[in-house]
């Protein structure tokens, strides 16, 4: 009878259900293609043979050749494989380390937790994508230089989001009642951050995958990321654009492919601001 | 004269289930009428039916009539437009009820003049007499919701709820939580409604407000109504055994328990001083709790009851004095009852896997959580929900039996029963007293002075330092007074 | 104390531009000092003492330590020097630049609280229904768009294909339209979103309820009570949007050629001129900071709770 006379409209848990499950078709199917399709179709994302340029499919090249005769079925599918692996080292580290830092901070409290969150806020400042440009102009090799500018930009919002969970659950009665029952800290993480932290975490890692591969993209596009001639999809679109006249499948290829996994990774992330 | 009359309400959900059968009311001017019931009764469903406000997943059958015109109760539309000119709605919770980025008298002033239409500056000065006549100054009208205390609060809704002209007002369990000088201040609060000629329909729980109000009576449990009448009548001479188990659920009428020989000290705080946030609330007290004592505390929110126990419980360091705890005993043996008993459970977790585990780290056997659920009253069922899927009656039980699994020796328990509906509340407290028969020390932490003068061995009133804590030096905050 | 904190934040934004620019000068590939001094006086004209003294100038040998310590001293007097490959002072540089984006910062802002919020709220008051259903859809497909792809499509569709305006340029009001519309409606998905659930949970409110039964119209409820406290999540994410608004301005400044700090700042990096990049990253941050710190001020008027 709580807010007898306010009552209704209560958050439809089951729409974010469906969505999930959807996104996460989405992922599936573009990260199944990148592994699986160089298995059905041997071939390689190199070979050039320019009379082929801008060529349509063919049993080699399911999807037609790009404009300097290379396989675009061959091209996209190592390109699916290239950014999700960057993203997914980059969201593996940046979650550990939000996770053990986003923990600390709320659990010592203090400096450390000031301190922490003096360097969160700051990193919050600065534009994610100049912040992975100057790691790359520091990092040697590309790939490498990319996982550690975005960890360095992932782990904030996994360290926000830990240490405003677990303090929230820290200072709950539930808590209190377990550690006056004789439960150690151990219990406590296990029974009740865990359970708190883990589907938050998911989300996150959802988001911030997005947030990487369009990271990549981005700077692909505009010349700053991969080198020529990596397959990867922003520097894919930026090589087709010109030649959308006369092969506009070529350039909707990797449009198409990028934004079913972003959709994916979107949906899974359900409704978040940011 | 005839305010509001009801013909045959009644309410369903969307699968055609009523959930509240056909009921007929009569409200008249200068004469409450108190709807009567538990958590579950239906008595929130009538009201809303009667005022077009059901949730849009239920739907309402029958004719009221308001303000010498027929609404058909199928139509729930048809009623916005009596909404504060013919029907007042007083919120349950007025500190939620008011809109907290808006001065208190800009939100009276705006139904002067939306409502009545008056000019802005008329309206303005309409508002503020409103407040005026409820005690409330030029400088409270000027403050944020947040700046205004509950009682006050209470008061501005009052005053912008009637401001459009209704002379009906209906008051949905407006005592909810609420300490007794509270609950006597909102009686006195709604009577003035039928001073002018007005109606009052008062829906409560609450058995003092409702003995307070006086007037015409309907008892409802489950969608129906038990009986109705004068509500001196029935008060003093229920028919229906029901109403008469909601009576005697009312602290005022529990019998008093019996006093017995305290045994040895428990938990003792000497020269103890409790402060938050830098502000001592309780300074220089010295108590002892025995075993198999119940020791009542009351006062005013705020005013250091929960950090007292915490204190004695070892999970608030107090800001002087010392808190000594009987020796040779676990610490597991002093326990906590919450008032949110939801809040103190793992909230994904499933009951009877939080209970397994309190179990296994007392060595508790299977067979003996077993014989606690049925000595509680508590169905084996429950245990495969999570805490938010239970009543609020049977979550306090169950965190009363993972209470006993660790042997208590001290219990604080902190508004335990403030939730809970009355007949469910005797429940609750009764077994308190049990655990207390059995050795237990038990602090008893309630708002209802009635409650703790039939439960408490001695009780211990905190006083709040009032004004006198804005100048520095606050007086001994506590008054110790042996009752019973 | 809200301002205190910021300008705490400002001084590690600071710090932390310092100390990764740094890095990045430190980590210039071998021949930087050359190719310096060849962007400074021409080819012809480098010999090695022109770059042994661009490398003692920028502190290219010796310890690391004081060479920092230098830099952050430089930094903190506002002294960022001069650009590597212009030679011109790096403040009057970015001055000149920023004019070019503010102009297309405000146009995408302004134009995503033109078509967010509006939607956001007419979708909120009926949850669930045909508009909001919709929206949802809408946002989410233009969250999973980034703005690169976004400005992509719309050159392809609108520029290419139709005609209408021109893919590139500056000056005329309609060369700001493409661009900042690829800036807005990403922005306006979050905020339509942020706008949606805010008035969903306002219009639960008991104090919503209330002011119905006050005897509110809902059109009135919507003015008096609903807007404001929409108002104040819809702020607090402004200041938040900042950052993606930035991340926007370098990408789609460079798709479209538009003249502002943007365009010069990939320009900087892929030179590696980082005197430039250290001026563009610090106004950047700071400017989070001096934004959010105004919104901290306008909450405080709106919301006297002290919230946010």
């Amino acid at each position: 009878m709580s807010g007898a006379l306010a009552a209704s409209g209560a958050a439809p848990p089951r729409r974010r259900a469906g969505g999930f499950a959807v996104g996460a078709a989405l992922v599936l199917v573009t990260l199944g293609f990148g592994v699986l399709a160089p298995l059905v179709v041997a071939g390689d994302p190199f070979t050039q043979s320019l009379t082929k340029a801008l060529g349509g499919p063919d049993a080699a090249a399911p999807f037609g050749y790009d404009h300097l005769g290379r396989s675009l079925f061959h091209r996209l599918a190592h390109a699916l494989r290239l950014s999700p692996a960057i993203a997914a080292a980059a969201v593996a580290t940046a979650g550990a380390a939000g996770l053990l830092l986003g923990g600390l901070a709320a659990a010592r409290g203090g400096w450390v937790d000031r301190a922490l969150t003096l360097v969160a806020d700051a990193l919050l400042a600065l534009p994610g994508l100049l912040l992975v440009l100057i790691v790359l102009a520091i990092m040697p090799g590309t790939a490498l230089g990319f996982w550690a500018g975005l960890s360095l930009v992932l782990w904030v919002e996994f360290f926000r989001l830990t240490r405003a969970t677990s303090r929230a659950v820290l200072a709950s009665p539930a808590v209190e009642a377990s550690r006056l029952l004789g439960f150690g800290p151990l219990y406590v993480l296990r029974r009740h951050l865990w359970p708190e932290i883990a589907p938050v975490m998911l989300t996150a890692a959802a988001f911030g995958a997005a947030t990487a591969i369009m990271a990549i993209a981005a700077l692909g596009f505009v010349s700053v990321g991969m080198r020529a001639p990596t397959p990867e999809l922003g520097l894919m679109m930026v090589e087709l654009l010109p030649y959308w006249r006369e092969a506009p499948f070529a350039l909707l290829t990797p449009v198409i492919a990028t934004f079913t996994l972003l959709l994916g990774l979107i949906l899974m992330a359900g409704d978040r601001a940011r | 004269m005839t305010l509001l009359q009801a013909d045959d309400v009644a309410v369903f959900d969307a699968s055609g289930r009523a959930l509240v059968h056909p009921v007929s009311l009569r409200l008249d001017a200068g004469a409450p009428l108190v709807v009567l019931g538990e958590t579950g009764s239906g008595k929130s469903l009538l009201a809303q039916a009667l005022m077009g406000t059901l949730p849009p997943e239920l739907w309402a059958r029958g004719r009221v009539r308001i303000a010498e015109a027929e609404h058909d109760a199928a139509q729930p539309q048809g009623f916005r437009r009596l909404w504060g000119r013919a029907v007042a709605v007083l919120p349950q919770e007025p500190w939620l009820s008011l809109d907290p980025l808006m001065r208190a008298r800009a939100q009276v002033a705006e139904a002067h003049a939306l409502v009545r239409g008056l000019a802005p500056v008329a309206a303005r000065r309409a508002a503020a007499a409103d407040l005026a006549a409820l005690g409330l100054g030029d400088e409270a009208g000027r403050r944020y919701p947040h700046e205004l205390s509950g009682g006050m609060a209470q008061r501005v809704a009052f005053a912008a709820a009637r401001a459009g002209g209704a002379r009906i007002v209906v008051a949905d369990e407006p005592t909810k939580g609420l300490d007794a000088a509270r609950r006597d201040e909102v009686a006195r609060l709604l009577t003035r409604a039928l001073e002018t000629g007005g109606g009052l329909l008062a829906i409560t729980h609450d058995l003092a407000l409702a003995q307070l109000l006086g007037g015409r009576l309907i008892v409802m449990r489950e969608g129906a109504v038990v009986e109705s009448g004068p509500l001196a009548e029935i008060f003093a001479a229920p028919q229906a055994d029901y109403t008469q188990k909601l009576l005697d659920a009312d602290p005022a009428r529990w019998p008093r328990r019996a006093r017995r020989a305290a045994g040895p000290s428990v938990v003792e705080g000497r020269r103890l001083t409790v402060s938050r946030g830098g502000r001592a609330l309780v300074e220089g007290l010295d108590l002892t709790l025995r075993a198999g004592e119940i020791v009542g505390v009351s006062g005013p929110s705020g005013c250091g009851k929960s950090s007292l126990g915490d204190a004695l419980l070892g999970l608030h360091a107090p800001a002087c004095g010392a808190v000594r705890r009987i020796e040779g005993v676990a610490r597991t043996a002093f326990q906590k009852l919450y008032q949110d008993p939801v809040s103190a459970f793992p909230r994904r977790r499933a009951l009877g896997a939080t209970l397994a585990d309190v179990a296994r780290r007392f060595g508790r056997r299977r067979a003996e959580v077993e014989a606690l659920l049925a000595r509680l009253d508590l169905a084996p069922a429950l245990l495969a929900r999570r805490p938010e899927q239970v009543s609020g009656g049977e979550l306090q039980r169950l965190a009363l039996l993972r209470v006993m699994l660790a042997e208590p020796r001290f219990l604080f328990a902190d508004e335990p029963t403030s939730r809970l509906d009355p007949i469910t509340q005797r429940g609750v407290i009764d077994l308190i007293a049990t655990l207390a028969e059995e050795g237990c020390s038990v602090l008893l932490v309630s708002h209802d002075a009635a409650l703790l003068d039939r439960t408490a061995d001695w009780r211990m009133a905190l006083g709040g330092h009032g004004t006198a804590e804005a100048a520095g030096r606050a007086a001994p905050a506590v008054a110790l007074g042996a009752a019973g | 104390m809200p301002l205190l904190s910021r300008a705490l934040q400002a001084l590690a934004v600071a710090l932390l531009v310092g100390v990764s620019t740094f890095a990045m000068m430190r980590a210039l590939p071998g021949d930087a000092a050359w190719r310096i001094a060849a962007g400074r006086y021409g080819y012809d004209n480098v010999d090695a003492a022109a770059a042994a003294s661009v490398r003692a100038e920028l502190g290219l040998d010796g310890p690391a330590l004081p060479a920092l310590l230098q830099w952050l001293g430089d930094l903190f007097r506002l002294d960022f020097g001069v650009s590597l490959v212009s030679g011109q002072p790096v403040a009057a540089e970015l001055a000149h630049q920023l004019g070019a984006s503010l102009q297309l910062a405000l146009a995408a802002v302004a134009l995503s609280l033109l078509i967010g919020p509006p939607l956001g709220v007419a979708a909120g008051l009926r949850p669930g229904g045909a508009l909001d259903r919709a929206l949802l859809v809408a946002a989410t497909a233009f969250r999973a768009t980034p703005q690169f792809l976004l400005a992509l499509v719309l050159i392809v569709l609108v520029s290419v294909e139709l005609g209408w305006l021109p893919a590139a340029g500056h000056g005329a009001a309609r060369h700001v339209i493409l661009p900042s519309l690829a800036l807005a409606l990403g922005l306006a998905a979050t905020s339509a979103r942020i706008a949606r659930d805010a008035t969903t949970e306002i219009a639960a409110t008991a104090f919503w309820r209330f002011a119905e039964f006050k005897g509110l119209s809902r059109g009135q409820v919507l003015w008096r009570h609903g807007l404001r406290n929409v108002a104040v999540p819809l702020l607090t994410l402004l200041g938040l949007q900042f950052v993606t608004l930035v991340e926007g301005v370098v990408v789609v400044e460079t798709i479209f050629g538009w003249p502002g700090i943007g365009h010069a700042l990939v320009h900087a990096i892929f030179a590696r001129d980082v005197p430039v990049v250290q001026g563009a990253a610090l106004m950047l941050g700071l400017g989070f900071v001096a934004v959010n710190a105004a919104i901290d001020i306008a909450l405080r008027r709106i919301d006297p709770r002290g919230a946010a």
